[in-house]
């Protein structure tokens, strides 16, 4: 049965009547409308609708929705916001800022078909919030080895996801 | 469920999508007198979409200066929509900034064809952009009163005799009346054809209007960025599963028990549970759709549980798919061509002979988002339906043969979606049959979303083969003969699934294989090439059985890891370095640069293999390289894998590949570098893991850990050459890598044990047996 529930989504406030079981991603796509994470595997094995809770990368496709209830969702339609709010900027300029993870994902230009890419943005904030200065090693443990799977890319674009996250961790030092 | 909020986005955009009727073309069109004569106006019957033959179909210029340009191609995920971008302002001499591509929309685009042909696509929108420079040219010179030849373009801004235009205020308030000349047709369903339809080439634009000489390019050659990227970066790209319209049902399939399984009874669903959800049912096909998508998830698992199929068990299983594809009687050859006779006089002279059996297993597309569509068919015969497709032509022929509605009245819409590498190639499989046929039977809107599970037991794939192959080598260590004959099931069924269960019409090709080998090595003469065909496996299903469909670099994939594979063999029983063996039989000088070229960047060493310290048994880790070419629509590849394996284990993991492709003309260098490493991780996948099982009844590998794919950590370092020509035109650059991948990396377990694995994938338990002699590998030398 459907319950009313407040949810915090890239800093807004969001009240939606879901069942409480819901999985997450179910409410952020259809009642939310965020497209960012997308529908893979349904059983936490591929990382293509991971989402940040409270920071932390988890996988919106079997967790419950009742799961997020006081916790802050980040997808990555919020990850501007998150990078303007580290950096105090004005709400102008964050307007205008994308998170130097989305830039680094451009300018290295990862996406081929883009599909997982959402999910492995999220695993890329999260690491570089943990340790600054990865070694190529250190990235490829944590987009394979962090439970509950490996982050899936069936078109390959594994070597691009390295330079990216390695530029933008220059990025957020400068 | 209902929603309390003041701060969304606005409503989904498909709300604004139904553009039936939308204006076909904004642009226009005039008669250039510059225009090369001697072309014939095509008659074409164009079925609703924007007629090839007017160039506004194909291109408008705004008067802001932004060009629109048009293809019923798509973007696959390899980055051709910014090739398109760079091959259009680079005949127009625009910025490819300022282009932009509408694709595969039937309402909107006018030529159709396969988006994986990606050249003759090219081409299409290349000769729209160079006719209609010529036409501008001609609007300029009598504009600015300046000749033709006086007028120099840079950035769309057309100067001359001290006086300058743009291309938007050229063209502003005027139709451009500029024919186009094509060939080709929309596709057709003709069942006499091998596919089962007619015209899945789509259009081509003829003539050869003047267009830029290779070394004059500014924008073809730089690393354009992928117009789409920013906005998949961002949240803000609307793929095919974002499309949601009012009164849209969401769609849960309910499968067969087997590939073979007829309805006996369908599930119930518990009202008071699911108060919105229905099962919906035609032949066999089986769904349950609601309004709330958790709701048609839970009840469709629900009706799943206590839906009653027949039993069917015709599948060989996939342990014994080489034995059956052994005993299969294969009749006469699909395609047979070369000198038979002198093949066997040069075998039989041959001073030594090699004689090899070469596997592979069923392999599958596997995208990470599984297929989904969405499909709103109305009592009015129109149907509209939204897909991800990478055929929108082909796809809406068939639909309309199966709803045996007029091709007219079917509208087909791309958006982006998860990559398929080539599964929708033909225009076939996808959800688009579910969705239509449950879209006409509920009177609403559908939206049709698939499961992993479902995708990897139900989606095509890419089927077995085995490979005989035989080599004549003379005393001086060259290859005299070579004999090579491929099996394998049907690889083109691209009929719609939904319409195959509901028992609707749906056509499909007809068994048969193709020589899909390009020579390479033209100083062997005598060859003798055969390739066998049959049904798909378990074929007397009424379903058809599993479906064999291409897959990414089709054909070659398959044949060029026996031949790449038997080359590999002959340079070790005539003491050869493999690389230097290779360059004793082709004088291609492409070839040969190539070959040095990647030698050197992997600091190859020149030696036969195996390496001198080979083994087989024993403790710890033994290393090998190994390496392969080929030669495909243009473009020359060099791979070379080096190697560890751990004998004990049986595991190998591939410490660095080094891949080098000439694609004659290299258009993007950085995003052929990112296809050519993505397409090495896809290689590397096959040789090392994949392999759909099955077992009597159906498919096994359902999920990310029976199918499993390369992660992140399993990838080498990987470097890239390119060489690019201004005389040699344009290669294919997309796929192809993920080929040379398989038989460089079993050339390397032969470099680091003596053993030649002659299988894929090269599972630790596979290499185990191999290297104990417990696997059933057919070889011999004489």
């Amino acid at each position: 049965m459907a319950n009313e529930i407040t949810l915090s989504v890239n800093g807004a406030k969001q009240v939606v009547s879901v069942a409480p079981e819901t999985p997450l991603l179910f409410v952020l796509r259809n009642e939310l409308k965020l497209s960012g994470p997308r529908l893979g595997c349904g059983m936490a094995q591929c990382g293509s609708c991971s989402v940040l809770l409270d920071g932390q990368e988890i996988r919106s496709c079997v967790t419950p929705v009742s799961f997020a209830v006081g916790k802050r969702v980040t997808t990555i339609e919020g990850l501007p916001a998150v990078w303007a709010a580290e950096k105090g900027l004005s709400a102008e300029d964050a307007l205008k800022t994308l998170h130097p993870v989305q830039q680094a994902w451009i300018d290295e230009q990862v996406p081929q078909c883009g599909y997982c890419q959402s999910g492995m943005m999220m695993v890329a904030v999260q690491l570089l919030g943990e340790n600054p200065n990865p070694t190529v090693a250190q990235i490829k443990d944590a987009f394979t080895n962090a439970p509950p799977s490996p982050h899936l890319c069936r078109c390959g674009t594994y070597a691009a996801i390295i330079d990216a996250v390695q530029r933008a961790a220059k990025a957020m030092k400068a | 469920m209902t929603t309390k909020t003041e701060t969304f986005r606005d409503a989904p955009f498909p709300a604004t999508i139904t553009r039936r009727g939308f204006v076909k073309m904004g642009g226009a069109l005039f008669v250039s007198a510059l225009f090369p004569s001697g072309f014939r106006a095509l008659a074409v019957e164009n079925q609703g979409s924007p007629d090839p033959t007017l160039l506004a179909s194909w291109l408008e210029i705004r008067s802001d200066n932004t060009i629109v340009v048009r293809t019923g191609r798509t973007e696959t995920g390899t980055g051709m929509s910014a090739y398109y971008a760079q091959a259009v302002a680079e005949e127009l001499n625009v910025r490819p900034e300022t282009i932009l591509l509408v694709m595969g929309d039937t309402e909107k685009t006018p030529d159709g064809g396969y988006s994986a042909g990606f050249l003759s696509g090219m081409s299409n929108v290349r000769k729209v952009a160079a006719y209609t420079h010529q036409a501008l040219l001609g609007l300029a010179a009598t504009k600015l009163g300046v000749p033709a030849s006086g007028l120099i373009v840079v950035d769309g801004m057309v100067s001359g005799g001290g006086k300058s235009v743009s291309y938007g205020q050229l063209v502003e308030g005027q139709q451009l009346d500029l024919k186009i000349p094509v060939e080709g047709k929309f596709p057709q369903i003709d069942t006499t054809e091998w596919m089962g339809v007619a015209g899945l080439d789509g259009f081509t634009v003829t003539g050869e209007p003047p267009m830029k000489a290779m070394s004059q390019f500014k924008v073809m050659g730089t690393s354009y960025g992928v117009p789409s990227i920013a906005d998949k970066v961002t949240g803000k790209t609307k793929w095919s599963c974002d499309v949601t319209l009012p009164g849209m049902l969401h769609a849960r399939m309910v499968r067969p028990a087997t590939l073979g399984s007829m309805l006996i009874s369908v599930g119930e669903i518990d009202k008071k549970q699911f108060p919105t959800a229905e099962v919906v049912r035609k032949g066999n096909l089986v769904a349950v759709v609601s309004p709330n998508e958790w709701e048609a998830i839970r009840a469709a698992r629900t009706v799943a549980v206590s839906t009653k199929w027949s039993e069917w068990g015709g599948m060989p299983g996939s342990e014994n798919l080489t034995r059956t594809l052994r005993a299969q009687k294969w009749g006469a050859p699909s395609e047979k061509k070369g000198k038979e006779q002198e093949v066997h006089t040069a075998l039989q002279r041959a001073a030594k002979k090699i004689s090899s059996t070469y596997e592979q297993p069923y392999v599958r597309h596997a995208p990470i988002g599984p297929y989904l569509a969405v499909a709103d068919v109305r009592n009015d015969g129109s149907v509209t339906v939204w897909t991800h497709s990478a055929q929108s032509q082909g796809l809406r022929t068939r639909i309309a043969h199966t709803l045996n509605v007029a091709v007219e009245k079917v509208v087909v819409l791309w958006l982006e979606h998860s990559g398929q590498y080539g599964r929708t190639t033909y225009g076939g499989d996808g959800a688009e049959g579910d969705a239509v046929i449950l879209s006409q039977l509920t009177g609403k809107p559908v939206r049709v979303q698939w499961t992993l599970q479902e995708d990897l037991a139900w989606s095509t794939v890419s089927p077995g083969w085995v490979s005989d192959l035989k080599a004549g080598i003379d005393a001086n260590g060259r290859i005299t003969s070579m004999h090579s004959a491929f099996y394998s099931p049907q690889e083109s069924d691209a009929r719609l699934l939904g319409a195959i269960l509901a028992g609707m019409p749906t056509t499909t090709s007809k068994p048969g294989m193709w020589i899909a080998t390009e020579w390479p090595y033209e100083k062997i003469s005598n060859r003798l090439e055969e390739v066998y065909g049959m049904p798909n496996m378990g074929a007397d299903s009424v379903y058809g059985g599993l479906r064999g469909n291409i897959m990414r670099t089709p054909g070659q994939r398959q044949q060029n890891f026996a031949l790449e594979g038997l080359i590999n063999e002959a340079a070790a029983a005539a003491s050869a370095d493999p690389i230097q063996f290779r360059k004793e039989h082709t004088s291609e000088p492409r070839l040969i640069e190539l070959l040095d070229a990647t030698a050197k960047a992997a600091a190859w060493e020149p030696r036969p293999s195996p390496h001198p310290g080979a083994r087989k048994v024993g403790s710890g880790v033994v290393k090998g390289r190994g390496m392969c070419i080929m030669l495909r629509a243009n473009s020359y590849w060099v791979g070379i894998a080096e190697l560890q394996l751990t004998l004990p284990t049986g595991e190998v993991k591939v410490s660095k590949f080094t891949i080098g492709v000439d694609p004659g003309k290299v258009i993007n260098p950085r995003q052929l570098e990112r296809c050519m490493k993505s397409g090495v991780v896809m290689g590397l996948s096959e040789a090392l893991k994949e392999e759909v099982t099955f077992d009597k009844e159906k498919v096994t590998s359902t999920n990310w850990s029976r199918y499993k794919i390369l992660t992140m950590e399993e990838m080498p370092e990987i470097q890239v050459v390119q060489i690019s020509r201004d005389d040699k035109g344009f290669g294919g650059g997309s796929e192809a890598a993920n080929a040379v991948v398989p038989p460089a990396v079993a050339a390397a377990i032969f470099d680091a044990t003596g053993v030649y694995a002659r299988r894929i994938p090269l599972t630790p338990d596979y290499v185990t047996k191999l290297l104990k002699g417990e696997w059933p590998s057919k070889s011999s030398r004489s």
